[in-house]
């Protein structure tokens, strides 16, 4: 069975739109800011990939991650050529963080927000009068759990339409207490180059509308083929590559496809040390009987860590590669780390290829992994 | 789009989903059976005790009471041995964890510390816990749980949510048994965001497919048979299934529930959190150990659990009925797409 992804939406801190990001990232200028949401003299971090839409006047605002995400939802809707009403379609949302910033500014600043605006069903169903709705706070695998859900659901014949979203908006507790434990301070996040220090956040939101086969209104961006979702039951905040091989083989099952059948690679890398060892070496024992290896690209070198949507805007651009024939580079990486030896890491500059099947990888906290496989629709 | 497009969670081709264990870490509530009251009783948890040992150190709140309450399930599920080591099928056994409030103490209190002491006066301890998942991640580290590990915040309809989760993980052949924990803790920041006392909760119930739990000797307790997440409580009745015809034994409301003059007027309401304080993401899930407790006790009629309503962004309703052996007839009614 495969599924159509049939619209397509997502903000970061470089671009309003899929082929806006896609540009930005093949451009590959370097994106990173001065910290501004928050007073930069509590953090020993400096930087951050911060959607730059708070007030003139400074401060923060409450729901900003919620905006983004109703922002989101209604441009992929519309993109699926389907209308606004979701009162009959499911809305599944993954998240880190929910709305836990509007939850620090209630608590510090006396903000107005509700206990039900932690969860993004609230506003999904003020602005789209959705009712089958789920937040799922699962790290930064969250919307690839998300996305194999509505999976699920079509194929258990729940649902023939899924909306797939997730949002986050940076915390002061999450961003602080990465910072705490991070003992080399990155000013930038370097996935995979040996000047790689560490994690530093981003923000954004994404969503793809998820159709079962032939059954939407408009044209087809891409196919998935399988979504895999597991645990390592390891260690809190480290990655295990027992888990990863897990997770990585399973979506190939799921998909019906092999190592050798993979031409693109959108890595997690997160730029912690441990990811990218971590990472690296489970690709390279993956891909090691291929002959041609997988290009691969981590686009959080430009976007940060946009968390729990960060592996729905891989597959979103994924989708626009495999389109375009083009993987934008790594930004900043020169010289790769010796684990990531082998592996078909884009530097530099753009790489051209024909493209057809896609691999997106997502890790998070608790050991919580996810891999889809995705299809280019021809 | 038609209206088939809804999210029905009552398939009849689809494997029978049971609940084959139950656990509570749940001050003044002894065991699942006293769910049908008086509460509060002799509750036989204390949390002053019930949260210390080496396993439960350096852990948030919610973590340690969701990690007694797992225990305890996966004890009377029969899926663990003399020391407490998961003997099930760990490479596919899920993790749902149904919470909304079980790291805000840990996300509020960071800011404080920012705020007088800047990142520096802050514990590189606390880095798990500034994620919401923190606890589902620590339910599949202490039992080796390797398949998906998901964690549902999803406001009042949260636990029957996680419920309709698991099943759905287990119905797809994702996994050969779960373990749904609905936890929130009590502390000053909860009580501030409810506006009212917390209490702490936590309650775990293993899911397994019938067949599996028949063909391994587990005592099955309940049956999950219908589910849905709508726009008011007639819309999720309809989809979950439950038509006037339904035999309700026994409906388990929360405030708005309690307040309905809906159908099933005659039958027996239980509103938990009018009996033991806000319940949040864990009443769901104490809604389905209660419904087992119902359905154990040879009390006639199903069980319907609602949650959420007019003053929330939907209605949750769950259908639990008896499990396959003594059901009179295991032809599942209501509609499929």
């Amino acid at each position: 069975m495969t599924w159509d992804i049939t619209g397509m939406a997502a903000v970061a801190n470089i671009g309003t739109s899929p082929r806006e990001i896609f540009a930005a990232l093949c451009a590959g200028q370097e994106s990173r800011k001065p910290l501004k949401a928050f007073d930069p003299d509590k953090y020993r971090a400096t930087h951050a990939y911060e959607i730059d839409d708070r007030p003139e006047s400074g401060g923060d605002i409450p729901r900003r991650a919620t905006r983004w995400l109703t922002t989101v939802v209604r441009q992929a809707v519309a993109d699926a050529g389907l209308d606004e009403d979701l009162s009959q379609v499911p809305v599944l949302v993954g998240t880190t963080m929910r709305e836990q910033r509007s939850l620090e500014l209630w608590w510090r600043a006396h903000a107005e927000v509700a206990l039900d605006d932690l969860h993004f069903g609230t506003a999904l169903k003020e602005t789209f009068g959705a009712s089958t709705t789920y937040t799922f706070a699962n790290a930064c695998s969250a919307t690839l759990y998300a996305l194999a859900m509505a999976t699920d659901m079509i194929e258990l014949g729940m649902a023939d339409t899924v909306v797939v979203a997730g949002t986050d908006a940076a915390t002061e507790s999450g961003f602080g207490t990465l910072d705490r434990v991070q003992n080399d301070i990155p000013d930038a996040l370097r996935p995979f180059d040996a000047t790689h220090k560490g994690m530093l956040m981003g923000e954004g939101a994404a969503a793809v509308v998820v159709q079962r086969a032939g059954t939407g209104n408009g044209p087809v961006h891409a196919r998935v083929r399988g979504v895999s979702m597991n645990c390592d039951a390891h260690h809190a905040t480290a990655p295990d590559p027992d888990g990863i091989t897990r997770a990585v083989r399973d979506a190939y099952s799921r998909a019906g496809v092999r190592a050798e059948d993979i031409d693109l690679v959108m890595l997690h890398g997160s730029g912690t040390p441990r990811n990218d060892s971590t990472e690296s070496s489970v690709l390279r024992h993956i891909f090691q009987g291929a002959k041609t290896g997988p290009r691969m690209t981590a686009i959080k070198a430009m976007t940060g860590h946009t968390l729990g949507g960060s592996g729905l805007l891989s597959l979103v651009m994924a989708v626009l590669a495999m389109k375009e024939g083009t993987v934008p580079p790594v930004l900043g990486l020169t010289d790769p780390i010796s684990e990531a030896a082998g592996l078909g890491l884009v530097q530099g500059f753009p790489a051209a290829g024909d493209l057809t099947i896609a691999q997106i990888d997502a890790f998070g906290f608790g050991g919580i992994n996810a891999v889809a496989i995705v299809e280019a629709a021809r | 789009m038609s209206a088939t497009s809804t999210a029905h969670m009552r398939n009849p081709n689809a494997r029978e989903v049971v609940v084959t264990g139950i656990g509570l870490a749940l001050p003044g509530v002894a065991t699942y059976g006293d769910l049908l009251g008086p509460l509060p009783g002799e509750g036989i948890f204390d949390p002053a005790t019930g949260l210390s040992g080496r396993e439960l150190r350096h852990k948030d709140r919610a973590s340690r009471l969701a990690l007694r309450a797992a225990g305890f399930a996966l004890h009377d599920a029969g899926l663990t041995d003399a020391d407490a080591t998961f003997t099930g099928v760990a490479d596919s056994t899920a993790v749902v964890v149904s919470t909304n409030l079980g790291n805000v103490d840990s996300v509020c209190e960071a800011t404080d510390t920012i705020a007088r002491a800047g990142v520096m006066g802050l514990s590189p301890l606390g880095l798990p816990q500034t994620s919401s998942n923190v606890i589902a991640g620590w339910v599949a580290i202490r039992y080796r749980l390797r398949g998906p590990n998901l964690t549902v915040c999803n406001g009042v309809t949260s636990g029957l949510d996680a419920l309709s989760w698991a099943r759905n993980l287990i119905v797809a052949g994702r996994a050969e048994a779960a373990v749904v924990v609905g936890v929130e803790p009590a502390n000053d920041v909860v009580t501030k965001v409810l506006g009212e006392q917390s209490t702490d909760a936590a309650v775990a119930v293993v899911l397994e497919p019938a067949d599996a739990a028949a063909s391994r000797g587990a005592r099955p307790r309940a049956t999950i048979t219908g589910y849905a997440r709508a726009r008011n409580l007639a819309a999720a009745l309809v989809s979950a299934g439950v038509t006037e015809e339904e035999s309700v034994g026994l409906w388990l409301v929360d405030e708005a529930g309690a307040r309905s003059g809906h159908l099933l007027a005659a039958t027996r309401r239980i509103d938990l959190e009018a009996q033991l304080g806000p319940l949040s993401g864990a009443l769901g899930v104490l809604q389905c150990a209660a419904a087992a407790a119902h359905l154990e006790s040879g009390a006639t009629g199903n069980v319907l659990a609602t949650a959420g309503g007019p003053r929330h962004d939907a209605t949750g309703a769950l259908l639990l009925t008896p499990w396959p052996a003594i059901r009179p007839s295991t032809q599942e009614r209501g509609q499929h797409p």
